[in-house]
């Protein structure tokens, strides 16, 4: 695997020089609330069981404290007097080749940054924030693996994280208009590009044009029943994705945040409306402004509170029969655990399908699909995903639902191949393609 | 005064220094400016950290974990009521009957707790893959000092010993991990404030709700 010996040899010309760099941006991410993190941690290790990695493989190197302590022991080592003057009694250690090495197994390979174990660890001690700080440093080092940083680039590049061509993305759309039309018999039913001065900016996972178009087809369908005032951008601004979440640079994160706000500013959209994606969600609700250093001049909505809106306020009439087949609801752990949006989507299912079933646990203590933080985008740790997911896929199948609702593209991705893998034999859905069909037609 | 007392006492300002100065320095790291737009209340989030949000069954890891959570939870009482009696101790004080008696059976329980997860801390593999020897210091003096109290409450003979080790307690409490007693609650308040802020705490605490 070229990607491997591209990182061991990267990890192995490591120098003084850039530990230190990477030791400085370290310091640079921590705020009172990190250094409050790193002084807690009891090791009682109760942590373990809440993660999904170590659930499905118990091994000392899954456990959430683990993860924990190899960053708080160069964090000692490197910026406590204690971790200087005796490092043997506290652990602390000096972050070297050997520690780079582990930290990018750990934070990289056996971490979804989804948070399960934050909401489980008996002290508090939110870890995901720890381990953002540290995958930051190992940026900083040139040791984000290639494929994860692949997807940033096409972002910076293209301006979406697959480099599509705007031909491509344009022709896509005018293709999925069409159709749309066909559906819905109205030949006024639209996609709209570039409307100026509409009410909503409406952005999606690239993935949608790509390989899923009926999911945005979808999307289009409650917009055009609801009547809704929407565009898109037919220029950067369009995809709502940023992986620099997850490579945790925030210069670049910054870079790829600023396409939605432009185009918030270039067509003169009131409301920015992320569509079904977790880390999307994430990325621009909440991470954005701080990576940018500013507050935006808009509101930010997820399409699931609006969908929600429209039901609450007789926007679009559903009718739940035209989804019979029992059903269950992934809980993005972006959208959900850190993105508070947990009874929007809830109250949509349940006015557009007969059965809805939660899986167990949910809400915040969901787990996680396995997919997360960057994994689906890290080829080297593809056996650990798939392995990690099997937590989700039990879920799944003790829910005894046939169709899974997931409101994230990535999710979807891992729950495809969960589905294959685990012979869970159950179809995948957006909450948006479950709204399109129980649509009762305008009168 | 008893030069123990005094020892004691000198230990105390010093383990209050030393905390107050590490409280200083995580603090100096500086509060990060928010700029999105709350969903939620910190100050809820944080209130729910504290309150509902450290029942036993708000936490799956507890749940699955409770002869463990039980030994923590009562070695932690034991060790109040330890310090508790260290100070009735030191002001001359006695306690009534009832009182002495609720004092010795958290200070014995508390001491077995604490010794109990010492025990766990070295049978199982994967615990002590986790700990550096700061993790076992910290247990023997924390569960040797509730274990010398409960002994002083019977026989004035090991008070002296138990003085001595209220000191070394005091002294290192804030060179290793026994801080947490200080960082516990800033680091809830800190995971309860990111939440609320966001909405997810306290749970259909959100306006996304």
């Amino acid at each position: 695997m070229p990607e491997l010996d591209e990182l061991e040899s990267r990890l192995e010309s490591l120098t003084a020089a850039d530990f230190q760099r990477g030791l400085d941006v370290f310091r640079g991410k921590l705020k009172e609330a990190e250094a409050s993190y790193l002084n807690s941690c009891v090791h009682c290790g109760l942590c373990a069981s809440s993660c999904h990695y170590y659930r499905m493989d118990s091994i000392l190197e899954n456990i959430p404290a683990h993860k924990l302590e190899l960053i708080a022991s160069v964090f000692k080592r490197s910026f406590t007097t204690m971790g200087r003057l005796a490092p043997g009694l506290v652990g602390a250690k000096p972050l070297d080749k050997e520690m780079a090495r582990a930290w990018v197994d750990s934070i990289f390979g056996r971490c979804s940054l989804c948070g399960r174990c934050s909401v489980n660890c008996t002290i508090g001690i939110a870890l995901p924030r720890i381990f953002r700080a540290a995958r930051a440093a190992l940026g900083a080092m040139g040791l984000v693996p290639s494929d994860l940083q692949a997807t940033v680039d096409n972002s910076l590049k293209f301006g979406n994280n697959m480099a599509m061509t705007r031909q491509d993305w344009v022709e896509t759309v005018e293709w999925i208009e069409e159709e749309l039309q066909m559906e819905t018999g109205d030949p006024e039913a639209k996609l709209p590009l570039d409307k100026q001065g509409a009410k909503i900016l409406f952005t999606v996972n690239p993935r949608e044009p790509k390989f899923f178009p009926l999911s945005l087809q979808a999307s289009a369908k409650v917009f055009w029943a609801a009547k809704e005032d929407w565009t898109m951008a037919s220029d950067p601004g369009w995809d709502l994705t940023n992986y620099g979440l997850f490579n945790c640079n925030d210069e670049q994160a910054g870079c790829i945040t600023s396409n939605l706000v432009e185009a918030m500013a270039r067509l003169g959209c009131q409301t920015l409306v992320i569509g079904e994606c977790g880390h999307g969600y994430g990325a621009a609700r909440w991470e954005g402004p701080e990576w940018l250093q500013k507050s935006y001049p808009f509101e930010v909505k997820s399409i699931l509170e609006l969908m929600d809106e429209y039901v609450r306020d007789g926007r679009i009439k559903l009718d739940p029969s035209k989804n019979p087949v029992p059903v269950t609801l992934h809980d993005p752990c972006n959208l959900v655990r850190h993105g508070g949006i947990c009874e929007a989507q809830r109250r949509v299912l349940r006015q557009a399908t007969m059965t809805f079933t939660e899986m167990t646990p949910n809400r915040e203590h969901n787990f996680c699909c396995g997919g997360g933080g960057g994994q689906l985008a890290m080829a080297r740790y593809k056996n650990r995903r798939i392995q990690s997911g099997g937590m989700k896929a039990k879920q799944i199948s003790d829910s005894g639902a046939r169709i899974v609702v997931a409101p994230c593209h990535n999710c979807i991705d891992q729950l495809m191949e969960l589905n294959k893998e685990y012979k869970l034999n159950v179809q995948i859905k957006t909450v948006a393609e479950m709204v399109a069909e129980a649509l009762v037609p305008n009168t | 005064m008893r030069p123990l007392h005094l020892g004691v006492l000198l230990a105390l300002a010093w383990a209050i220094l030393a905390f107050a100065f590490l409280l200083l320095l995580a603090k100096a790291y500086g509060k990060r400016r928010m700029y999105s737009k709350a969903a939620g209340d910190p100050v809820q989030g944080a209130r729910y950290a504290f309150t509902k949000g450290m029942a036993p069954w708000a936490k799956e890891s507890v749940m699955m974990n409770l002869p463990s959570y039980g030994a923590g939870m009562v070695f932690h009482a034991g060790v109040f009521t330890a310090f508790g009696l260290l100070l009735m101790a030191l002001l001359g004080l006695r306690l009534p009957s009832i009182l002495l008696t609720a004092a010795r059976l958290l200070t014995l329980a508390g001491g077995f707790g604490g010794f109990s997860l010492l025990l766990k801390r070295c049978l199982n593999t994967q615990l002590r893959g986790l700990s550096c020897p700061d993790d076992f210091i910290s247990n023997v003096l924390s569960s040797a000092f509730t274990l010398l109290a409960f002994l002083c409450t019977f026989s004035p003979v090991a008070s002296g010993i138990w003085m001595a080790e209220a000191i070394l307690l005091l002294i290192y409490a804030p060179l290793g991990k026994i801080r947490h007693c200080l960082f516990f609650f800033t680091t809830r308040y800190h995971l309860g404030a990111f939440f609320g802020r966001r909405g997810t705490f306290p749970p259909g605490g959100s306006s996304h709700a």
